[in-house]
């Protein structure tokens, strides 16, 4: 039971920062590496803010603030300033290491007896002791909602629209005497934000903050859009946003099953990267069949 | 919204019979019947050092009657450096109830703690240079929980010592470390409080990435009479090109620790992490046995650090080691592996 706990709880998070990679890579066509950075970048903000005494739920949203900052300097770089797409996402991710370094002061940052969204005296005293665990996933659950159900909302309105058509046909925003360079910006400053959110959240569920653990945040958020998409791409009736975040949950599985088949410390990664083929060839063959049938 | 939930539903539904279908021989390992055990070793990344550690550790175990194959099951899992993976192998250890959680260097131990805090699995740490800056221990020592472990602070006077008796022009002394990495921060930190006692001066070579080695290894070496070594995990990984390339320099490599001296480091007044390991497998034991609960146990540091050498190294750069530490070595080693 409580590895699918740990599954939902790591997959969640990362749900949230894969929903800003869907933005970029999905509906922008921008493959933005910055959230290596602006992963960590929330989180050590969310360290120094909950070391500070400012409420933890502040600091999801101001980790929210910075990390849109971020994402504006990348579309900024890349739309004003006129550098390809992959090496402004670089440069902010590079720049952004030293950043949190700075902003951390060192590069691990404990706060285990901080109060966190997961642990403060209104949850305590809400939710009785022994359901500790399962709060964790509701409260997950909840942010992972009310984000899902904000970008859902978003996109249908009239600059949701124009985001995606800048995706899709960049000459139609040209045509509508929109500056696509700004809904660009736009994009990416979501995206970079809800990155930072999930590195607040994971950091308050984790207790400390690490400098590493941006490392491949973005391999993970690609993952976890493709292989949601694909896998539910026959159900036409669900969102993508829907898909990405069973996607992260798929991904979190995968390496859960991993570790849990207890293999050779070396091969978790094989084993791990053997699963997800698996899973993309399965959907593969059932979009086939599918096709054939109709 | 609706669909969604359900969706979610479904998908949980759907990890849980793919975890249940393995389930049925975690179970049988579970079994913690009186006397034996069954215990988690979380190891943050693959190096000679930690290796050490838990070979260590499961040594110490066995010293105090509990081992390996008889009375005792070993899950062992290493995150490779992904603190992500981290957490879920704590997670796959909470969900196997192991009765012990041994956790390998500082991210590791804090994952765990952060993980087990609910449960009551007691975690036992090693490797971790700064136990109260990690927030695992109070000032005094003391536990904050079911949580304890031994440090693997290095002796920075010591060391300095060392260096000087070997080198007694030396004036300036390089380290390479990780920005990324806390514990060298303490190391550096301390190293550049003592330097000026032995009359020497520390030039710092951050790196932020294995890849930024080369060029900072390189920068370096043109400022410098001598590199020492931390147990910085992102240089001591890459240890073999620094040494190739401050051998060409003729410049010699002070390591911290055993393995380090054994693949080409000219000294070193250092930890031995085989025994840094076997302290704290006793700790466990104490724990495992219930002669002690982890929260009353403080953590521990070796006392000692001892000298170990490499003559073949010394004799390739042209240096003589002084009887003076030779003669107390803990180790001489006479190659270079």
């Amino acid at each position: 039971m409580s590895i699918i706990l740990g599954v939902l709880e790591e997959g969640l998070v990362y749900a949230i920062m894969a929903l800003g990679v869907y933005i970029t890579y999905k509906i922008l066509d921008f493959p933005d590496l910055s959230v290596d950075g602006t992963f960590p970048l929330g989180g050590a903000l969310t360290a120094v803010l909950v070391l500070a005494g400012v409420s933890p739920l502040t600091a999801l949203l101001l980790a929210f603030v910075a990390g849109a900052l971020a994402g504006c300097i990348t579309g900024i770089i890349h739309v004003k300033l006129k550098v390809r797409d992959l090496l402004s996402g670089i440069i902010v991710m590079t720049a952004l290491y030293s950043v949190n370094l700075r902003l951390a002061g060192k590069s691990n940052v404990p706060f285990f007896n901080s109060d966190t969204i997961f642990e403060n005296p209104f949850i305590n005293k809400v939710i009785p002791q022994g359901l500790s665990d399962v709060s964790v996933i509701v409260i997950l659950a909840v942010i992972v909602l009310i984000v899902k159900i904000l970008l859902d909302l978003y996109l249908k309105t009239r600059s949701g629209y124009l985001l995606r058509a800048v995706g899709d046909n960049e000459t139609l925003v040209t045509s509508l005497a929109k500056d696509k360079g700004t809904v660009k910006i736009l994009g990416l400053a979501i995206a970079n934000g809800l990155a930072a959110l999930a590195g607040s959240v994971y950091c308050q569920q984790k207790g400390f903050f690490e400098i590493s653990m941006g490392t491949g945040t973005i391999v993970i958020g690609l993952a976890n859009v493709i292989i949601g998409t694909k896998l539910l791409k026959r159900f036409g009736a669900i969102k993508a946003t829907t898909a990405v975040i069973i996607g992260s949950i798929v991904y979190k599985a995968c390496v859960s099953i991993a570790i849990f088949l207890g293999m050779e410390a070396s091969d978790l990664k094989i084993i791990t990267s053997a699963l997800f083929l698996g899973i993309l060839v399965i959907s593969n063959g059932r979009e086939k069949k599918v096709k054939k049938h109709a | 919204m609706k669909k969604s939930v359900k969706l979610l539903v479904i998908t949980a539904i759907a990890a849980a019979a793919l975890s249940a279908c393995s389930k049925a021989p975690a179970k049988d390992s579970a079994a913690s019947k009186e006397g034996n055990y069954t215990i988690g070793i979380a190891q943050f990344a693959e190096h000679g050092s930690l290796d050490n550690c838990r070979e260590g550790f499961i040594q110490g175990l066995k010293e105090e009657g509990i081992e390996d194959g008889k009375n005792l099951t070993i899950m062992y899992e290493n995150a490779q450096a992904d603190g992500g993976t981290g957490s879920q192998i704590i997670n796959n250890f909470i969900a196997k109830k192991t009765d012990l959680i041994c956790a390998i260097a500082t991210p590791m131990a804090q994952a765990a703690y952060s993980g087990a805090k609910k449960t009551d699995i007691p975690v036992i740490y090693t490797a971790v240079t700064d136990p109260v800056a990690a927030a695992l221990a109070k000032e005094d020592g003391s536990s904050v929980g079911e949580v304890t472990g031994t440090s693997d602070k290095l002796p920075v006077e010591k060391q300095l010592e060392m260096i000087r008796k070997i080198l007694p022009d030396a004036k300036t002394i390089g380290i390479l470390y990780s920005t990324s990495e806390v514990n060298s921060e303490a190391a550096i930190a301390e190293y550049k409080k003592a330097a000026s006692n032995y009359g020497f001066e520390i030039v710092e070579g951050p790196v932020s990435a294995t890849a930024d080695i080369p060029l900072a290894t390189d920068n370096l070496l043109g400022k410098v009479d001598c590199l020492n070594n931390l147990t910085d995990n992102t240089v001591v990984s890459s240890l073999p090109l620094i040494l190739d390339k401050a051998g060409k320099k003729n410049i010699p490599v002070f390591g911290s620790e055993i393995e380090q001296v054994k693949i080409g480091c000219i000294a070193a007044m250092g930890l031995d992490y085989v025994d840094l390991g076997k302290q704290t497998g006793k700790m466990a034991a104490k724990v495992l046995k219930g002669e002690a609960k982890a929260s009353e146990l403080k953590y521990e540091v070796i006392k000692d650090a001892a000298f170990y050498g490499n003559t073949k190294v010394a004799e390739n750069l042209g240096i003589t080691l002084p009887s003076e530490l030779t003669d107390s070595a803990a180790e001489l080693f006479k190659e270079i592996k």
